[in-house]
Parts: structure tokens; C-alpha cells; sequence
């Protein structure tokens, strides 16, 4: 068992086939700029939250949310508001 | 799953065998562990700045500092929780005050909105109606085990719904806001069911 | 990173396939490789990693991931995977899975925590228990490949017993004056032990030979706890944090 929330932090490349489902390609590699605080980085280097209910990706430097997918057996959900650009 | 999906000889059948059907809800397993799950870091706060308040409209109608609120009644419970994720965990003890007393020592009667937000440290909401919370349903907690809810799994304070998934017993809760009209919150807003009640297997927006 | 083989990885809607279990090999007391057969595989870079997806006979499903310990010059596709007490899926996949057994793989997957000799060196790899899995798809491929990169393995395991594909590394080690392959044992540690002792510190950290001193790519693989000690700790011996890529496991790094 986790001693701490931080025990269960993966990277946003652990949540690869996630995102996958919805880009159509691995997006692990592509760069994502935070909406809050402006700082790029890959996602695969990104911290990821939550990743049994969906994946939560959290900026390195501010901690904002940048991007949430989850698959649900209804429709796939993708949720982008913290991120101000994706290179791909 | 259709009918080309290979089965998995032999797969499952040990854990799920073990299941009492009655006091588990359809498609969870039973485990004796203590998952945790968050969608942030861990907060790190301190008993002398944490309050916990409730709110209505643009004032809070309650709040209480962690010395007032341990001076609160206090009311052990022992059920069972269900995370949507699947797991479950039998006989869990938790003592906290419930929403009942919370609103006796607002001095509120009866709640005249019908819906609340947890709102948490961290960021984390979810939405829980109150006729949900009152009667018992619901309370805010302190302690687990008899011990203070680890920060890992909550503390200092989670609020516990147990008779819906898990991700409605939000850790880390500093105010509940009430709501005349129903709002979504982190995960309702994305993807999963608005009101998550376990026994119906409502895990999903438009299960 | 050059990547000269993304038609395997980017740009690629990727779907469940079907896995065949091949042959079982015991690796550890606690670890099995399993080599399958996936119809329609189409290759994967060394790094990557693969969902898995199990399905009872009531339907029931549970899906995991599993780096991928085979290079791609290999036929065959090994997963190795460690028994983590009170698992759901692990306990099923080393205790009960038998030659012939078939379940859903997705993948490969991951490209950002990739390495292929299309990168070059030097190369400083550091795993924890299990998360030497996907390090060793990487080695594998250099082995196969025959890139003389200078290259530095610093591996942590509980105990001799539990240090996965020892044998292999030792060979590859014998065989190739550019690998070093250095071990630490945190638990307990054989008579006449040489090697390191404990937890991976500072001072092990800062033992690399000459020729990875100049900017090397570091990859560091385990639980997230030892993934996020030893990231803090190359940071703190100068090592640039963007050239340092991990991938946590989560709690119990398997």
C-alpha cells in the first residue's frame, strides 16, 4: 500500500495507451505549454494523477491540471483547459 | 468485450468467490487493503490554519477552527466503502461529526437548499444532494481506525458518504457550499455519474 | 532524439490484439518472463510498454501495464513480470498462466521514455527492483545491435536472489569492455559480497567512469519512491533535469 499520494504518482507516459485512444498516436512525446504558468515540457515527463479513474496531468512547475482523459465504456472524455498549446 | 475476446483460463474466479453478494454492490471485489487514489499531490496543511466552514450564498453560515470542530459531537460509525474502481472494503470504523450536528451548530434548521459542494484543499469538488448527507448519511470524518486519517487517505478531515462511490467521500474538505441547484463537480463533470450509487452500478455519465 | 523508427509508434490508432503465452521462463523467486506471440505485431521501440487486459468468464475485466523486456530485433515478445502480494493481475500472470493461455495486449506504447542506438550515448541506466525491465529491452537491443556506447547499469535489488536476468547481465558485462554493470543490495547480501550496499546514495550515484561524463542520457525505472529519490539526487549532482527521463511504477514498482 502507497505511504503517500506521491507513491502513486506515475508519468504521463504511463497513461500512453490512454491518450492514445483518443489522438490516434502517441502523444508522450509531444510537448505541452501550461496555461498557468507558461513552463513546456513533454508529456511523458509530466506527472499523472489518478490514474485508475482517468489520467490527470499536472504541471512540474505550478501544479495546475492540464489535461484529464477518461475512457468510459460511453464515450472517450478529453478535457484540455489547462493547457494553452500541444505541439505535436 | 464480443465474442473474438480470449478468455483468461482461470482468471478471477479465487478473489470474486470470496464475495458476500449481499454487502457487495455488482462488479466490486473485495479487498483488505486501503487503496489510495488522488488526482493531486498531497496537501500538506497544518492543524492552526486548518477551518472547516459551510456556506450559503456569498457568506459562510458556519466555521469552525480544529479545536471547535473536535469539540463538536463526535459519532463513530462502522460501514462498508466502494471506490468505483472497483475495490471494496468491508467494516471500515470512522468517527467524525456528522452533517446533522454540523448544521445543529450552524444553527441552521432545515436546510433550505437541496444540493452541497464539497469544496477541498487542492482543489478537488464533488457534488452530493442533501438529502444524502442528513438523517446520518453523512458526515465529516477525523479519524479512521481510531486514529487521525493519514494525510494519504484524507486527513485531517474527509467528508464520508459511504452509500455512493468513494470519489463522493472527498479528502481533504475544508467547506461545504450549499447549492439550489445541482452542480457538477472534478470527476461528475468528466465522465462519471452525477450521483454514483454503487448498488444501481451508476460509475459512469449515462450508466 | 532521432526518431527514425516512428512509424511503429506515432501516428497510429492503436488496438486490443491477441497474445499467445509461447513458454514461461522462472526468472526469480518472484518474477516470470512470459514470451508471446502477438499476430500482427508490428515492432516496438526498446523502453516501451504494453496495456494488458484480462477477461474472467463472467466477463469481469482488469487491465494492467507491462514494459516490454524484449528488444525489437527479437521474434518473440517478452513481458517479465514481478508478483506483488495481493495483486489482482500479477499473482494470475506468474502463478496460473500456462503455455498456450491467451489474453488482449495493446501496444507498444510510451514513446517518450525510449532509447535506441539511434541516440547514441553516453548511456547511464539506473533500475529498482522491477523497473530494470524495460532497461534490459534497451541493452538487449544494444547488445544486438553492437553499439559500442559507453554505458553504465546501476541496479538495486533486495537481495541477490531477487536481481532479475543476473546471469544475462553478467555475460553481457564479461563480454563488453564499454557496459559496466554495477549492483547494490538493500536487504541482505551474500558472503563475500563486493558490490554496494543499501540504498542507492549519493556516493553511488557519482561513481561513473570517465567516459559518462559528458552529458549522458540517464533513465531511471522503479517505484515512484525510488524513481523520485534518485532523480533528486542525480539533480543534485549536477545532472541537467530535462536529460534525465523516468518512468515510476507506482507504489510497489512492479
Amino acid at each position: 500500500m502507497a505511504d503517500d499520494v506521491s507513491d502513486l504518482v506515475l508519468d504521463g507516459n504511463a497513461a500512453a495507451g490512454c491518450f492514445q485512444e483518443i489522438f490516434a498516436g502517441d502523444i508522450t512525446i509531444a510537448l505541452i505549454q501550461c496555461e498557468g504558468c507558461g513552463s513546456t515540457r513533454p508529456v511523458g515527463s509530466l506527472r499523472l494523477y489518478a490514474a485508475s479513474m482517468g489520467a490527470v496531468l499536472r504541471c512540474s512547475q505550478c501544479n495546475g491540471v492540464l489535461m484529464r482523459a477518461v475512457n468510459t465504456p460511453h464515450a472517450r472524455w478529453l478535457e484540455m483547459s489547462g493547457t494553452r498549446c500541444l505541439k505535436l | 468485450m464480443n465474442d473474438d475476446t480470449p478468455i483468461s483460463r482461470g482468471f478471477g474466479s479465487g478473489r470474486r468467490a470470496q464475495t458476500p453478494k449481499d454487502r457487495v454492490p455488482p462488479g466490486q471485489y473485495v479487498t483488505t487493503d486501503f487503496p489510495v487514489l488522488s488526482a493531486g499531490p498531497t496537501p500538506q496543511i497544518k492543524f492552526e490554519d486548518w477551518t472547516f466552514a459551510l456556506q450559503r450564498g456569498g457568506s459562510l453560515i458556519g466555521k469552525w477552527s480544529w479545536e471547535e470542530f473536535e469539540a463538536l459531537p463526535q459519532t463513530t460509525i462502522k460501514t462498508d466503502i466502494h471506490c468505483v474502481t472497483k475495490w471494496s472494503k468491508l467494516d471500515t470504523v470512522w468517527r467524525g461529526v456528522t452533517f446533522d450536528d454540523l448544521l445543529k451548530a450552524a444553527g441552521v434548521g432545515e436546510p433550505t437548499a437541496a444540493y452541497i459542494m464539497a469544496h477541498c484543499d487542492g482543489g478537488y469538488t464533488t457534488n452530493v444532494p442533501v438529502a444524502d448527507l442528513v438523517g446520518g448519511k453523512g458526515m465529516v470524518a477525523t479519524r479512521y481506525d481510531d486514529l487521525p486519517i493519514l494525510p494519504a487517505h484524507g486527513g485531517p478531515a474527509r467528508l464520508l458518504v459511504p452509500h455512493l462511490y468513494f470519489w463522493k467521500s472527498a479528502k481533504w474538505v475544508r467547506r461545504l457550499r450549499f447549492m439550489e441547484h445541482d452542480e457538477r463537480g472534478f470527476w461528475e463533470r468528466f465522465g462519471y455519474h452525477n450521483y454514483g450509487d454503487p448498488w444501481k452500478e451508476q460509475r459512469y455519465d449515462g450508466d | 532524439m532521432t526518431v527514425t523508427e516512428t512509424a511503429t509508434t506515432l501516428g497510429r490508432r492503436i488496438e486490443w490484439q491477441v497474445a499467445e503465452v509461447n513458454e514461461i521462463v522462472i526468472e526469480t523467486p518472484r518474477v516470470k518472463s512470459l514470451l508471446l506471440r502477438v499476430t500482427g505485431w508490428q515492432g516496438h521501440l526498446p523502453g516501451q510498454h504494453v496495456d494488458i487486459r484480462l477477461t474472467a468468464e463472467d466477463g469481469y475485466q482488469a487491465q494492467r501495464s507491462y514494459s516490454i523486456a524484449s528488444p525489437p530485433e527479437n521474434d518473440l515478445l517478452i513481458l517479465t513480470v514481478e508478483r506483488v502480494a495481493g495483486g489482482e493481475v500479477s499473482p494470475y500472470l506468474v502463478d496460473e498462466l500456462r503455455a498456450g493461455d491467451r489474453f488482449q495486449l495493446r501496444g507498444p506504447v510510451g514513446g517518450y521514455f525510449v532509447w535506441t542506438v539511434a541516440t547514441r550515448g553516453p548511456l547511464y541506466l539506473i533500475a529498482g527492483g522491477s523497473g530494470i525491465v524495460p532497461l534490459m529491452a534497451m541493452l538487449r537491443h544494444r547488445e544486438r545491435r553492437k553499439l559500442a556506447v559507453p554505458t553504465l547499469l546501476l541496479y538495486s535489488s533486495r537481495s541477490l536472489e531477487d536481481v532479475i536476468y543476473r546471469e544475462e547481465l553478467n555475460v553481457m558485462a564479461e563480454h563488453d569492455p564499454n557496459l559496466d554493470v554495477v549492483h547494490t543490495l538493500t536487504r541482505n547480501q551474500p558472503a563475500g559480497w563486493v558490490g554496494h550496499r543499501g540504498r542507492i546514495d549519493k556516493e553511488m550515484l557519482a561513481l561513473t567512469p570517465p567516459a559518462l561524463a559528458n552529458k549522458p542520457h540517464i533513465f531511471v525505472c522503479g517505484s515512484t519512491p525510488f524513481v523520485e529519490h534518485v532523480s533528486n539526487l542525480l539533480v543534485e549532482l549536477g545532472h541537467d533535469a530535462l536529460a534525465i527521463k523516468t518512468e515510476r511504477f507506482g507504489p510497489t514498482g512492479g
